[in-house]
This record gives structure tokens, C-alpha cells and sequence, in this order.
């Protein structure tokens, strides 16, 4: 850990908040948006005056330069401090620790985490993977017809040849997160599939078959942070906390990752168990980052909960789920829930946040007070880990 | 907002202050990395700085053109209706004998046929009037 007095405990989340989520037409960002704020504000049993921050991602379907403001405008706040972050799929969980940063450093008091965006219905599916596509160096990497998919298909590519890891364990992590979706009310998939189904599903850029990818989705999610004083002062019912953050940054190019099969997320992660005090056996339930089958079996190893090389028996022995070491994504992820771009890290903090306050019915890990949220984006060039606990564990 | 139009054509670069010299080079059949005159680094991609050590001399050399294949993926679902024609092709990370990695995709062979460490041959491939492409046949 860099530095002794950290945030670690002096912020907590009071309220979350879900837009509908899946194919939500007529529906804008902002509005989604918005949707989940109010609900957030509502679990917390605050007004939106009582907001002096926003912190929000960007949205490809509401291509404002100052997604937060327009936001805020939407909302009808006026905010004393607020920005747009945008570290690709990392975002969420810098959303999160920035948020927390602010509160603890007195920029402000109540922070509104907030992302939305309409990818399934406010683009064609076309422009809304060119969207992706332009994400890309357009000078070194988009004349060769790289989508971001590809950087992180051959990420797992060489995870197969590197340590022996299959198709066949990819494929489990498809039907994992599948079973846990259908069991998540307002999930966008909820048919059962098998490791056949998602072999056969037809290759888009090996070696990932069409369910090997995460959805494209519309939806939003919101939530309340607040300083732990105020937290209790309000009364909020079961607060969580946020006890550690870590980021890591490895590269911008594909062809400069320092290695292929080990992650910004070895860094991030270690970062932020140092603050929380906590380490990878002691997490209870986890949100990671599942944009692809292979970046789960990548994230399991460099997370710490096994050792590099074998995340991908560490899944098929069925370590991801109920009565495994660390059951994750329990709403169904990227993968079967819901992916709506940036904001769709943000339903991994919502999960995990439900599974702290034991609000997830048939879904509930039992006993759960640690937590994990591992975000990532751009083909592993962005990494950002949060430790999240209830009171009980500050 | 992406109009459809612009989305089918094919994104080309645009050479920039720092890139210009590279992209020349490959237009004369050269693939050129910067070779650091302070520190002995070798680079790819061109910029004004060495990202070792920060110094400005910075020589341009032609590489061998040879490499392999470190890593791969065959893409069938096109990024877009600009490479829609183009499917299934091979993108690959190729690892020059110089040392530095670089994007290209494959060419001379077909996609399937790709393997890990695979060695293979820069071909420069015109583009357009201004653009030459580096890309890669087995060797």
C-alpha cells in the first residue's frame, strides 16, 4: 500500500438503483439514467438537493462530451462537483473510488454513481460495434480489422496455448453465468444452455463462439455514496463500505501489453486488498469484469482466488459458483444479464451490493460481507479493482 | 453519430507529425522501427520520444520484415460493415525479430491455417494512393 491514510471505511454506499435492463426501446440513456438515479435516491431516503456530486461514464448513445452535466441538467441538480470518466470497461469501479476519494477528501458530500446508455436499441448493431471498433488506434491497429473483441481473443488465444486451457472451460463459464441469470428477475437471458450450445454457436473471432461474448444491452445503474458519518447520522439500513480501490494501467496498443495472459488486474487487485486489509480468500462473492468467457478464467488467476494457469479447472470444477471458493456474478454478468457498455460494470457493483445488504433472495450467497468488483476494459489496458464490506467488517 | 456511409469504408490512417516517416517508409517497401541512439531500444510504433529512456535520437531503420506469430484470431463476425467482405480473416500480433510486437493481419494463406509462433514474412500491400499496409504471409 502507497499510503497510510487511506479512504479505506470513511465512505458508504446507501442507495442503489436499476434502470429495466435488456432491450428497453424508446427509451434514452438519459432517461435510464435518470431512472436508476431516482431509485437510488429513493432506497437512501434522500432528495436529489441533497446531491452535491455526480460522477458518471460516457454513453455511445448520447454522444455528449460532458455525459455527467447533461445528466445533471436532465435531473434537474446543479452539482458542486462532477466529471465524465471514461477508462473504457474499467470505468465503473474508478467511478467508485474517485466518488469515494471525493467524499473522503471533502469535495463533496453525496456523490450520484451513475451510467446509462442504449446500445441494443439506440444504435443499429452495426454502428453500435463500429462504436467499439473506433475505440481502436486507427492508425496501428482499425486498418486491420481489429474490433476490441479481438484484442481480447487473442489474450485468450494465448491463455490456450500458454497453459492448455479449452474451449470447453470457456464454454462453462457461458452456461455458469446463464444458470445464474435465471435465476435474477429482469435478466435479458434466462434460457438454459450447455457447453454444446455455446461450441456451437458459431465463431466470431477465435477462439470465442457468439456465446462466449457478453450481450449488447440497454440500461442504466445508479447509486448513493456518502460519508460514513452521514451515513449513520441518516439512519441508512445497511450501509456498505468501501474498504479498498486499486487501478492499473499497462498499456494502450494490443501489441505493447506487456504480457499477454497476466493483467493490469495482478496490480489493481493487489492494491486494493492492501487497503482493505482483506485478501482473495477472504472475499465472499465477486463482480468480475466477463465481457468474454476467457477474461473470467484470466481474472480468477490474476485476482488471486488460483494460481496462474489454472483458472481454467479452477471453472470447470465449478469454483465460480454456489459452494465454490468465490461465487461470482450471481446476476448473470456481462454474459447473460446485461451489457450496456460502460454502464453494464456497474450491475456488478449492484449484484454485489445486494449480496452485502442479503437482499438476493434464492440468489443470496449466504453470509456474504466481503465483496470484490473487478472492472476492466480495452483489451486488459485498463484495470480497476473495489473492496466493498459490510459494517462488520470495517 | 456514425452515419451508415462513413461506417463501409475502410479506416485508413492518417500519418500525423510522429507517424509520418514510418508510413513513407512503407510506401518504399520498409518497414521502419526507431532505434534509440541514448539507450539501444527498439520501438514500434513511431513517436517523438523514446518510451525507455525519453531521449529525442531516435534512428529510423528498416526491419528485417521476418517475425512470428505470437498470438491470433480469426475473425467471422466483422467489426462493422467496412470488413464485412473481408471475413474470415486472420488478425494477427507478430512478433518481429527485432523485438517489438505489431498488429497485421495475414496474407498468401488461408485463416485457418495460422498457428502460434508461426514464422512469417512482412508484405507491403497498397492500400490507397497514400497508404501502404504491413502485412504478413507465412515465411
Amino acid at each position: 500500500m502507497k499510503h497510510k491514510d487511506t479512504l479505506r471505511g470513511k465512505v458508504a454506499v446507501i442507495g442503489a438503483g436499476l434502470s429495466p435492463v435488456g432491450r428497453v426501446p424508446g427509451r434514452s440513456p438519459l432517461w435510464l439514467a435518470a431512472d436508476a438515479a431516482r431509485k437510488a435516491l429513493a432506497e437512501a431516503g434522500i432528495d436529489k438537493r441533497a446531491v452535491d456530486g455526480v460522477l458518471s461514464s460516457h454513453a455511445f448513445a448520447a454522444p455528449f462530451h460532458r455525459f455527467s452535466i447533461a445528466f445533471s441538467e436532465y435531473f434537474g441538480i446543479q452539482p458542486t462537483f462532477s466529471n465524465t470518466l471514461q477508462v473504457s470497461g474499467a470505468t465503473a469501479a474508478t467511478l467508485f473510488a474517485v466518488g469515494a476519494a471525493a467524499v473522503a477528501g471533502g469535495l463533496a458530500e453525496t456523490v450520484l454513481v451513475v451510467g446509462g446508455d442504449s446500445l441494443l436499441t439506440g444504435l443499429s448493431p452495426d454502428l453500435a460495434l463500429r462504436s467499439m471498433t473506433e475505440s481502436r488506434d486507427q492508425q496501428y491497429e482499425m486498418p486491420f480489422g481489429i474490433p476490441v473483441s479481438n484484442t481480447f481473443a487473442m489474450t485468450a488465444h494465448r491463455h490456450m496455448k500458454e497453459f492448455g486451457t479449452t474451449p470447453e472451460q470457456f464454454a462453462e463459464v457461458a452456461v455458469v453465468h446463464r444458470r445464474h441469470a435465471m435465476r435474477t428477475p429482469g435478466a435479458q437471458m434466462t434460457a438454459p444452455i450447455t457447453v454444446q450450445d455455446v461450441l456451437g454457436s458459431g465463431m466470431v473471432t477465435s477462439p470465442y463462439h457468439k456465446l462466449d461474448c457478453s450481450l449488447i444491452s440497454d440500461g442504466a445503474a445508479a447509486f448513493v455514496i456518502t460519508s460514513a458519518e452521514r451515513a449513520r447520522s441518516l439512519g441508512a439500513r445497511k450501509p456498505v463500505y468501501i474498504l479498498g480501490a486499486g487501478e492499473c494501467y499497462t498499456h494502450e496498443h494490443i501489441f505493447l501489453m506487456p504480457s499477454l495472459t497476466t493483467t493490469g488486474a495482478a496490480v489493481s487487485s493487489r492494491n486494493a486488498y492492501a487497503m482493505s486489509g482483506y485478501g482473495a480468500r477472504d472475499m465472499d462473492v465477486a463482480g468480475i469484469y466477463d465481457c468474454f468467457t476467457g477474461t473470467v478464467i484470466m481474472m480468477v488467476e490474476d485476482l488471486g482466488f488460483c494460481p496462474k494457469g489454472e483458472g481454467g479447472r479452477f471453472v470447470a470444477d465449478g469454483q465460480i459458483t454456489y459452494g465454490g471458493a468465490i461465487p461470482a456474478n450471481t446476476h448473470g454478468g456481462l454474459l447473460s444479464f446485461a451489457h450496456s457498455g460502460m454502464p453494464g460494470a456497474l450491475f456488478h457493483f449492484h449484484e454485489v451490493i445486494r449480496q452485502l445488504r442479503g437482499e438476493c433472495g434464492e440468489r443470496q450467497v449466504t453470509g456474504a460481507k466481503l465483496g470484490l468488483v473487478h472492472s476492466l476494459g480495452a483489451g486488459f489496458a485498463t484495470n480497476a479493482t473495489c473492496i466493498l464490506g459490510t459494517e462488520d467488517t470495517l | 453519430m456514425i452515419t451508415f456511409d462513413e461506417a463501409t469504408k475502410k479506416p485508413l490512417p492518417t500519418p500525423d507529425t510522429d507517424s509520418a516517416a514510418f508510413w513513407s517508409g512503407l510506401k518504399e517497401g520498409k518497414l521502419l522501427l526507431q532505434h534509440c541512439l541514448d539507450c539501444g531500444n527498439v520501438q514500434y510504433y513511431q513517436q517523438g520520444m523514446c518510451r525507455r529512456c525519453g531521449g529525442e535520437r531516435l534512428e529510423h531503420r528498416a526491419a528485417s520484415g521476418r517475425g512470428k506469430v505470437h498470438s491470433y484470431s480469426v475473425v467471422y463476425r466483422a467489426p462493422g460493415p467496412a470488413f464485412k467482405r473481408d471475413v474470415p480473416y486472420a488478425v494477427l500480433l507478430v512478433e518481429l525479430e527485432e523485438g517489438p510486437r505489431m498488429i497485421s493481419s495475414l496474407v498468401g494463406a488461408k485463416p485457418e491455417s495460422v498457428t502460434f509462433d508461426m514464422p512469417v514474412q512482412l508484405v507491403c500491400e497498397k492500400a490507397s494512393e497514400e497508404i501502404t499496409l504491413p502485412r504478413f504471409r507465412p515465411a
